[in-house]
């Protein structure tokens, strides 16, 4: 009997010490173990971000970058312990990391970074303006690499994350070709996470990866992430606690304020520096009546930007009527503000213009496409707004290479409500919308207004070659003046990147990647 | 001109059936609805002037919190009532459109190939299975994804996608009825094809058509918001399927959105429906004694 108590007082005292241990534990120490459910909305051809931009999360947690960043975008080590700029800004050299090894076993080395960034140049849709002054990289040693430039690149440093410019193995991708999506035998980087499995249509499975070099990272088990389409799907999949994670606004925006009073999920509204997210209508400025000013003036004026952030995104954006996002924090110039809501100021320089109504209240008709990856109701919203300015303005619906195709080839649009994403950096991001030399038919994204200013390609030519960084951000901002000014655009809103997480899951979006951080630190609290 | 009609026995669209759907308390309900619905179509302008997609009131007002807006307004602060008001018209213009057409071409078709048989009935049977081997609204999305999503084309996809069962019909009539005794007495006078076909034959093959258009009229609205409901609608119209499509999203919150037009297909459906049903026991007076 005494044995047995003595027994029973022992094993009270261990769980006692257990549980009032735990919070000091779990303070100092994350837990390790768990499997994280993540959701994406689409399958993606691969999961890498190599030639591909539509895979930023996956590819994170399994190709580490040479660095990554801080909310502000402020470079931290990560396959690059230090760097250094040369003066003139066309040599950065980088000590990598030692001891870090590839999911098969064979090192990391500086031919690896030589390789990766000159395949990222030739396939990587935006690598091929990013590094587009890259002329070699040279290895000194196994663990020095130094990128060499024909011209300053300032927007080089900001884009070398894990989700935009993965490192690769040149022993795996050596003889593979630039274009194809990589599929699961190439699947092998550095990263935290290793690729188990990927079933077609349904999900992937990634396993932690023991020998990571940042011990005692990464703290799960494994990451399962799952495909799934349909937001009615996602939705009922969280409250099912099928899912753990997703971003994007995974469940329709209209629902949101539900999930924000869920005991088990959180709403995480952040906008990330990375992604730069933008909404704008383009003019074609080939269309005879948009090309008078006052007319394009009248249209900004008859839209009412805070009514589209409270009613077609339900308070999730911000007003953001630069050419620059109003997410890119370093670059945005608060001088530029939105033209005045003011249905009697459009109207008066639409009569002003020489466009009266006609009897049937209509002034003229416009065509008005939209991007379909963007609600339908903000092309709704405008349209309505235009109608009562006399506009007759008339949507469309099209499936996205039917859009592309209307807007970028055939040009048969007069208005395009359109996402150019500023991604991280001006140049990269934004360059492309304005620049009078990349209209180019056929090509997505470009200069789709067919805007021709050659201040605004001076300084726009100036800014990307600009090393000093206080002299960029004057060349950008005297950029963004002079854009609103001429209003080959109306930039309307900057939708927050809105999460839906497991309130017991930490750090999964630490830096400006957001979701495209590599989740080594992700962990689950009791 | 007088001894064909003669020849010809009285088509059954009879004082003894107009009489049976009067007596039919259902089939009298059914009309009086569709009569009040088609009567809202034709004065949405005076009653309704305004857009009806124009943004009007403030987002989600539930149906009697203000008095302007009695069914409430949408995610864009769109008045439902002006919405369902304007939409009876895209339905009713597309149901009946889309009928007159598809039945158009199943008589045409079903005639030909019923009266004349051999060759062309074999030839224009493949043609048949062709449509009806294919599902039909499948079809449709591709026909409308092709051609610009407006009223028209969905009218002409939708008649194209409903005219085979039209034809079937008329060919079996036609078949049955084209070796009865007055169609020989017609052929002896000498009478041309096109007047066998459509003044002696047609009068009595009409009472199945007849009870088939109500429910391809029916079925046309349905489609139109089937259509509608997955964004291929007209975008720059509102119709009931739309205004379901638009707003299912906040189905959990609000569900009156998608409640009211819901309601709306329902009854209209349920009325051409009920109607069919009449018209079938009227004209069909054996059929319906054996039931």
């Amino acid at each position: 009997m005494l044995h047995l108590k003595s027994v029973v007082a022992a094993t009270a005292a261990f769980f006692l010490s257990l549980a009032l241990g735990a919070p000091v534990a779990e303070a100092q120490q994350p837990k390790h173990g768990g499997t994280l459910r993540f959701v994406m909305k689409y399958e993606p051809p691969t999961l890498s971000a190599l030639n591909n931009t539509s895979t930023p999360t996956t590819s994170a947690k399994i190709w580490d970058g040479l660095v990554t960043y801080d909310p502000d975008l402020k470079p931290l080590p990560m396959l690059a312990t230090s760097w250094s700029v040369s003066p003139d800004g066309l040599q950065y050299t980088f000590n990598l990391r030692e001891g870090v090894t590839f999911h098969d076993g064979k090192p990391f080395t500086s031919a690896d970074v030589a390789f990766s960034i000159m395949r990222l140049k030739a396939g990587h849709p935006r690598g091929r303006g990013t590094f587009a002054n890259v002329t070699e990289v040279k290895a000194p040693d196994a663990k020095t690499a130094v990128v060499v430039l024909s011209k300053p690149s300032p927007y080089m440093m900001v884009a070398l994350g894990p989700s935009e410019s993965p490192i690769v193995p040149k022993h795996v991708f050596e003889n593979f070709d630039v274009a194809t999506p990589p599929g699961p035998p190439q699947h092998i980087g550095t990263g935290p996470f290793v690729l188990k499995e990927w079933v077609r249509g349904s999900h992937a499975v990634l396993e932690r990866n023991a020998n990571y070099w940042d011990k005692p990272r990464p703290y799960l088990d494994r990451v399962i992430v799952r495909f799934m389409p349909d937001a009615a799907a996602r939705a009922a999949a969280f409250e099912a606690g099928d899912l753990d994670l997703g971003g994007s606004a995974p469940v329709p925006l209209s629902d949101m304020e539900r999930y924000k009073s869920h005991p088990r999920l959180a709403v995480d509204t952040r906008s990330f520096a990375y992604t730069g997210a933008q909404h704008q209508i383009f003019f074609n400025l080939d269309t005879p009546i948009l090309k008078e000013k006052k007319v394009r003036e009248a249209i900004a004026h008859a839209l009412d930007l805070q009514a589209i952030v409270d009613t077609v995104f339900y308070g999730y954006a911000k007003v953001s009527p630069s050419p620059i996002s109003v997410a890119l924090t370093t670059w945005y110039d608060p001088a530029v503000q939105p033209r005045k809501f003011d249905v009697n100021i459009a109207n008066k320089l639409l009569d002003e213009a020489g466009h009266p109504r006609a009897a049937n209240g209509m002034r003229f008709p416009l065509r008005l496409l939209y991007n379909p990856f963007i609600d339908a109701r903000l092309a709704e919203f405008v349209r309505q707004s235009l109608r009562r300015v006399g506009i007759d303005a008339t949507t469309q619906n099209l499936e996205f290479g039917a859009y592309v195709k209307g807007v970028y080839t055939d040009r048969s649009f007069d208005l395009t409500i359109e996402s150019l994403t500023n991604v991280f950096d001006p140049t990269v991001g934004v360059q492309r919308g304005y620049w009078s030399k990349n209209f180019r038919i056929g090509l997505p994204f470009s200069n789709s207004a067919h805007y021709e200013n050659p201040e605004v390609d001076r300084l726009l030519e100036a800014a990307a070659v600009e090393i000093d960084a206080a002299k960029r951000k004057q060349l950008f901002s005297q950029f963004q003046r002079i854009v609103h000014a001429d209003a080959p655009s109306v930039d309307l809103i900057s939708p927050l990147e809105v999460i839906i997480a497991n309130k017991k899951i930490r750090n999964y979006a630490r830096g400006a990647e957001g979701l495209g951080d590599n989740f080594a630190d992700v962990h689950f609290v009791d | 001109m007088t001894t064909a009609i003669e020849i010809a026995p009285q088509p059954e669209v009879s004082g003894r059936a107009l009489r049976a759907f009067l007596r039919n308390p259902a089939a009298m309900l059914a009309s009086g609805f569709l009569v009040f619905v088609t009567a809202v179509a034709f004065a949405a302008p005076l009653i309704y002037p305004e857009d009806p997609l124009s943004m009007v009131a403030r987002p989600f007002l539930w149906p009697g919190q203000n008095p302007q807006f009695p069914l409430g307004s949408d995610s864009l602060g769109r008045d439902v009532a002006a919405g369902l008001v304007w939409g009876s018209r895209i339905s009713l213009i597309i149901g009946i459109a889309a009928m007159a057409l598809g039945v158009s071409i199943g008589v045409v078709i079903g005639a030909t190939a019923g009266y004349f048989g051999g060759r062309i009935d074999d030839g224009l049977v493949r043609l048949v299975e062709i449509f009806q081997t294919t599902p039909s609204f499948l079809m449709l999305i591709v026909l409308v994804a092709i051609a610009e999503p407006r009223v028209e084309s969905i009218t002409v996809g939708i008649a194209l996608v409903t005219w085979p069962t039209i034809a079937r019909l008329v060919r079996a009539e036609f078949r049955s009825l084209r070796e009865k005794d007055f169609v020989t007495a017609a052929r002896g006078l000498g009478y041309g094809h096109l007047r066998i076909i459509f003044i002696e034959i047609l009068p009595n093959a009409l009472p199945p058509i007849i009870v088939t258009s109500s429910v391809i009229v029916a079925s046309a609205i349905l489609m139109e918001s089937a259509l509608s409901f997955m964004g291929l609608g007209d975008p720059n119209r509102i119709s009931w399927g739309s205004m379901i499509g638009a707003n299912r999203e906040t189905l959990r919150t609000t569900w009156y959105l998608t409640a009211v037009p819901g309601v709306a297909i329902v009854l209209t459906v349920l009325a051409l429906n009920m109607i069919g049903d009449a018209l079938n026991d009227a004209l069909n007076p054996r059929l319906s004694a054996e039931r």
